[in-house]
């Protein structure tokens, strides 16, 4: 089946007064209609601005190279004015903040409606029905009546609502989620993303979603791709990482979250250190020094992004967890006292 | 939920913090009141952490700032070590406050940015000395702390809050509110800002900092995995009111009232069971202006009754140390 989206080794660079930061470093990945994949990393892995050097979105301070297929045509390459008719009915997009992303002085109904009539050429009866039946969608309350409501008379998880209604205004195939619920309360997220997994699946879209937190894409998902300093370093189904994770980051990210059913004081199971300084990189993988498992060769070569037991399941790393050579990378950092990059190794681990 | 109660609180001599009642009403331009806190009451003993959890406008924030006086409640007693902070003069409350320090969700605007480390640590020290039972040089007293905080002082010293992460910059926050020894740390969203690998060496940083200094801490959070992993007791806040305080271990093994139940099924965990199968909240958050009779959590409460718009329940002991404000608490194990 040809994919939805064909994302082919995207780099992006950003000029600044102290030098070049390639915040994205070779990431490809594709999405096939009707499917989510969640990308996954903490601040800096470069996650958001690779969906945004993919919707073209970003100034002009940064360079993208790379293709971003969809339907076979190369999006990165449309004009102005081709993107603008683009933009909404074959891809959309819901970002954090909603406050940021609704026009103050707007009604909510014409925030809706502005889409339709100029996408679809519905008239301005048509679009006001449309948008009721898309507030109603999205589970808010009486929506005939919060069309003339401005956004800073809704809570915020009603404001998500509705920029989700606008972003499905015009039925695209591609919505790109980036951290959609990062600013609302844990029961409003809950809504949202559930809220999101039945439109993805009702109007059969594909989906991105964007999270740095691994929990929200467990279980609503298909697959995950985790990020790390630029890179892709892990990517498999969904049930698969989570059973049997390979990369040591992603296995060490998961350890560090406090978990709900773990008693009281638990130590948690820190990574030591922060991420690379993405001006100043130096060879080998780039969370060798971080790594429990590290050895010599981590600090001179880089990895490559290559299949693990499956084709689907890509892992960037050369001592994967689970694995003998991984394993054996542990104890012999265990017995040394340290690893290769200098970090403590962990006591936990294995399995 | 809510209620309003006092059956939580103990009778023991080694109380560092007893709040009693607390009520905190703002006005709003249109002299409307909006009801942040309603007769909260709550205690600390010496060395214990009491988590504080809720979402926003729950008034868990509002509870933290009412109890140094960075807002003036509007009745209720806030009793530090013995000592009604409500009947001192602003002389002494000044003095008192160096007994309560405060830690804040964002670091970076919570630090200085023209100031050194060294200087912004010293802060608290060089305006009340460094206390009676110390002898050691300031000098030495200060490198000790940004080394307890995991930072190195040699190359810490002299430098400005814009050189660091934000993971380094709550350290420097944790490391000028221990300055003082204080016998009460506040912590409003310590960790909410930060990456999660970061949030873990915070919340291992604290607790061994609990352990060396015998802090007695109020850790106030939105992320129930976060409070747990931190706190001894934790207090359940909605719309102003207490829902359920217990035990870290006993509340996410035993969750008593629906609000708690809800939260806890909320939460998304990698590859985890909830402890509480999914319940559903229904509708919004009802306006602190015009908050609802009764129970406050009962307009989006899957097991309200006539009652709960009625009478308002009263915190209730349903076993020891657990206690929960709800006419129809779930009380099978989950």
């Amino acid at each position: 089946m040809k994919p939805l989206l064909d994302v082919r080794d995207i780099r992006t660079t950003f000029q600044t007064n102290d030098g070049a930061i390639r915040a994205v470093d070779g990431v490809s990945f594709t999405l096939e209609a009707g499917r989510t994949i969640g990308i996954v990393g903490e601040s800096g892995s470069g996650k958001s601005v690779l969906v945004r050097s993919i919707m073209g979105l970003l100034g002009p301070s940064a360079t993208v190279e790379g293709e971003v297929l969809m339907d076979g045509r190369d999006i990165r390459q449309l004009s102005r004015l081709e993107a603008r008719h683009f933009w909404g009915p074959e891809i959309a997009m819901v970002f954090q903040d909603p406050m940021t992303s609704l026009n103050p002085v707007k009604k909510i109904g014409t925030a809706i409606t502005e889409s339709m009539r100029f996408h679809l050429r519905l008239g301005g009866a048509e679009a006001r029905r449309r948008a009721i039946e898309l507030l109603e969608q999205v589970g808010i309350p009486a929506p005939a009546r919060r069309l003339d409501d401005y956004p800073h008379q809704l809570s915020g998880g009603m404001r998500q609502r509705v920029t989700i209604a606008m972003a499905l205004a015009c039925s695209p195939k591609l919505l790109i989620a980036d951290e959609p619920t990062t600013a609302l309360d844990v029961t409003v997220q809950k809504q949202i993303l559930d809220l999101l997994h039945d439109l993805q699946r009702e109007f059969r879209m594909g989906m991105i979603l964007i999270t740095h937190d691994l929990g929200v894409v467990s279980g609503r998902t298909d697959e995950v791709m985790v990020m790390y300093a630029g890179q892709a370093v892990e990517r498999a189904p969904t049930s698969t990482l989570f059973e049997s994770v390979r990369h040591q980051y992603t296995a060490a990210l998961l350890r560090s979250i406090p978990r709900i059913d773990d008693p009281s004081h638990t130590r948690l199971d820190a990574i030591v250190g922060r991420p690379p300084d993405l001006r100043t990189l130096e060879s080998g993988c780039r969370f060798a020094p971080r790594c429990a498992a590290a050895q010599h060769r981590c600090l001179t070569d880089e990895p490559e992004f290559v299949p693990h037991d499956v084709p689907e399941h890509q892992v960037r790393c050369f001592f994967p967890v689970g694995t003998p050579e991984g394993h054996r990378a542990l104890s012999d950092n265990q017995a040394a006292g340290h690893a290769a990059g200098g970090a403590p190794p962990s006591i936990a681990v294995a399995g | 939920m809510a209620g309003t109660g006092t059956a939580h609180l103990r009778d023991i001599d080694d109380l560092v913090l007893r709040v009693d009642d607390l009520v905190v009403e703002f006005a709003t331009p249109d002299r409307q009141v909006v009801q942040a806190v309603s007769g909260v009451s709550f205690d600390i003993r010496e060395g214990e952490t009491l988590g504080i959890v809720g979402e926003s406008g729950c008034g868990k924030s509002t509870v933290g700032r009412a109890v140094v006086r960075l807002i003036q409640p509007t009745s209720g007693t806030v009793v530090l070590d013995g000592v009604d902070l409500g009947r001192l003069s602003s002389e002494k409350l000044r003095r008192a406050r160096t007994q309560m320090q405060m830690i804040f969700q964002d670091p970076i605007s919570s630090l200085n940015p023209r100031r050194k480390v060294r200087d912004i640590v010293a802060e608290g020290i060089s305006i009340w000395g460094a206390g009676p039972d110390d002898g050691t040089d300031p000098e030495a007293r200060l490198d000790e702390l940004i080394a307890a905080v995991g930072l190195d002082p040699e190359a810490t010293r002299h430098r400005r809050p814009h050189q660091f992460s934000g993971g380094q910059c709550q350290r420097v926050c944790i490391a000028r509110a221990l300055a003082l020894r204080p016998k009460l740390l506040i912590c409003d969203e310590p960790v909410s800002a930060l990456d999660v690998s970061v949030q873990a060496q915070i919340l291992n940083l604290l607790a061994d900092l609990k352990q060396a200094y015998r802090l007695t801490m109020l850790f106030i959070a939105h992320d129930l995995a976060v409070v747990k992993n931190i706190s001894d007791r934790v207090l359940v806040m909605y719309l102003g009111k207490i829902c359920e305080v217990a035990g870290a271990d006993d509340l996410y093994a035993l969750p008593a009232h629906p609000y708690t139940r809800v939260l806890l099924a909320s939460i998304p965990t990698p590859g985890a069971q909830s402890p509480v199968d999914d319940v559903q909240i229904r509708g919004e958050l009802p306006s602190p202006l015009d908050p609802p009779s009764g129970c406050r959590f009962r307009t989006r409460c899957p097991n309200a009754t006539g009652v709960c718009a009625e009478v308002e329940p009263q915190l209730v002991e349903i076993r020891p140390g657990h206690v929960v404000a709800c006419h129809h608490p779930v009380l099978e194990p989950a």
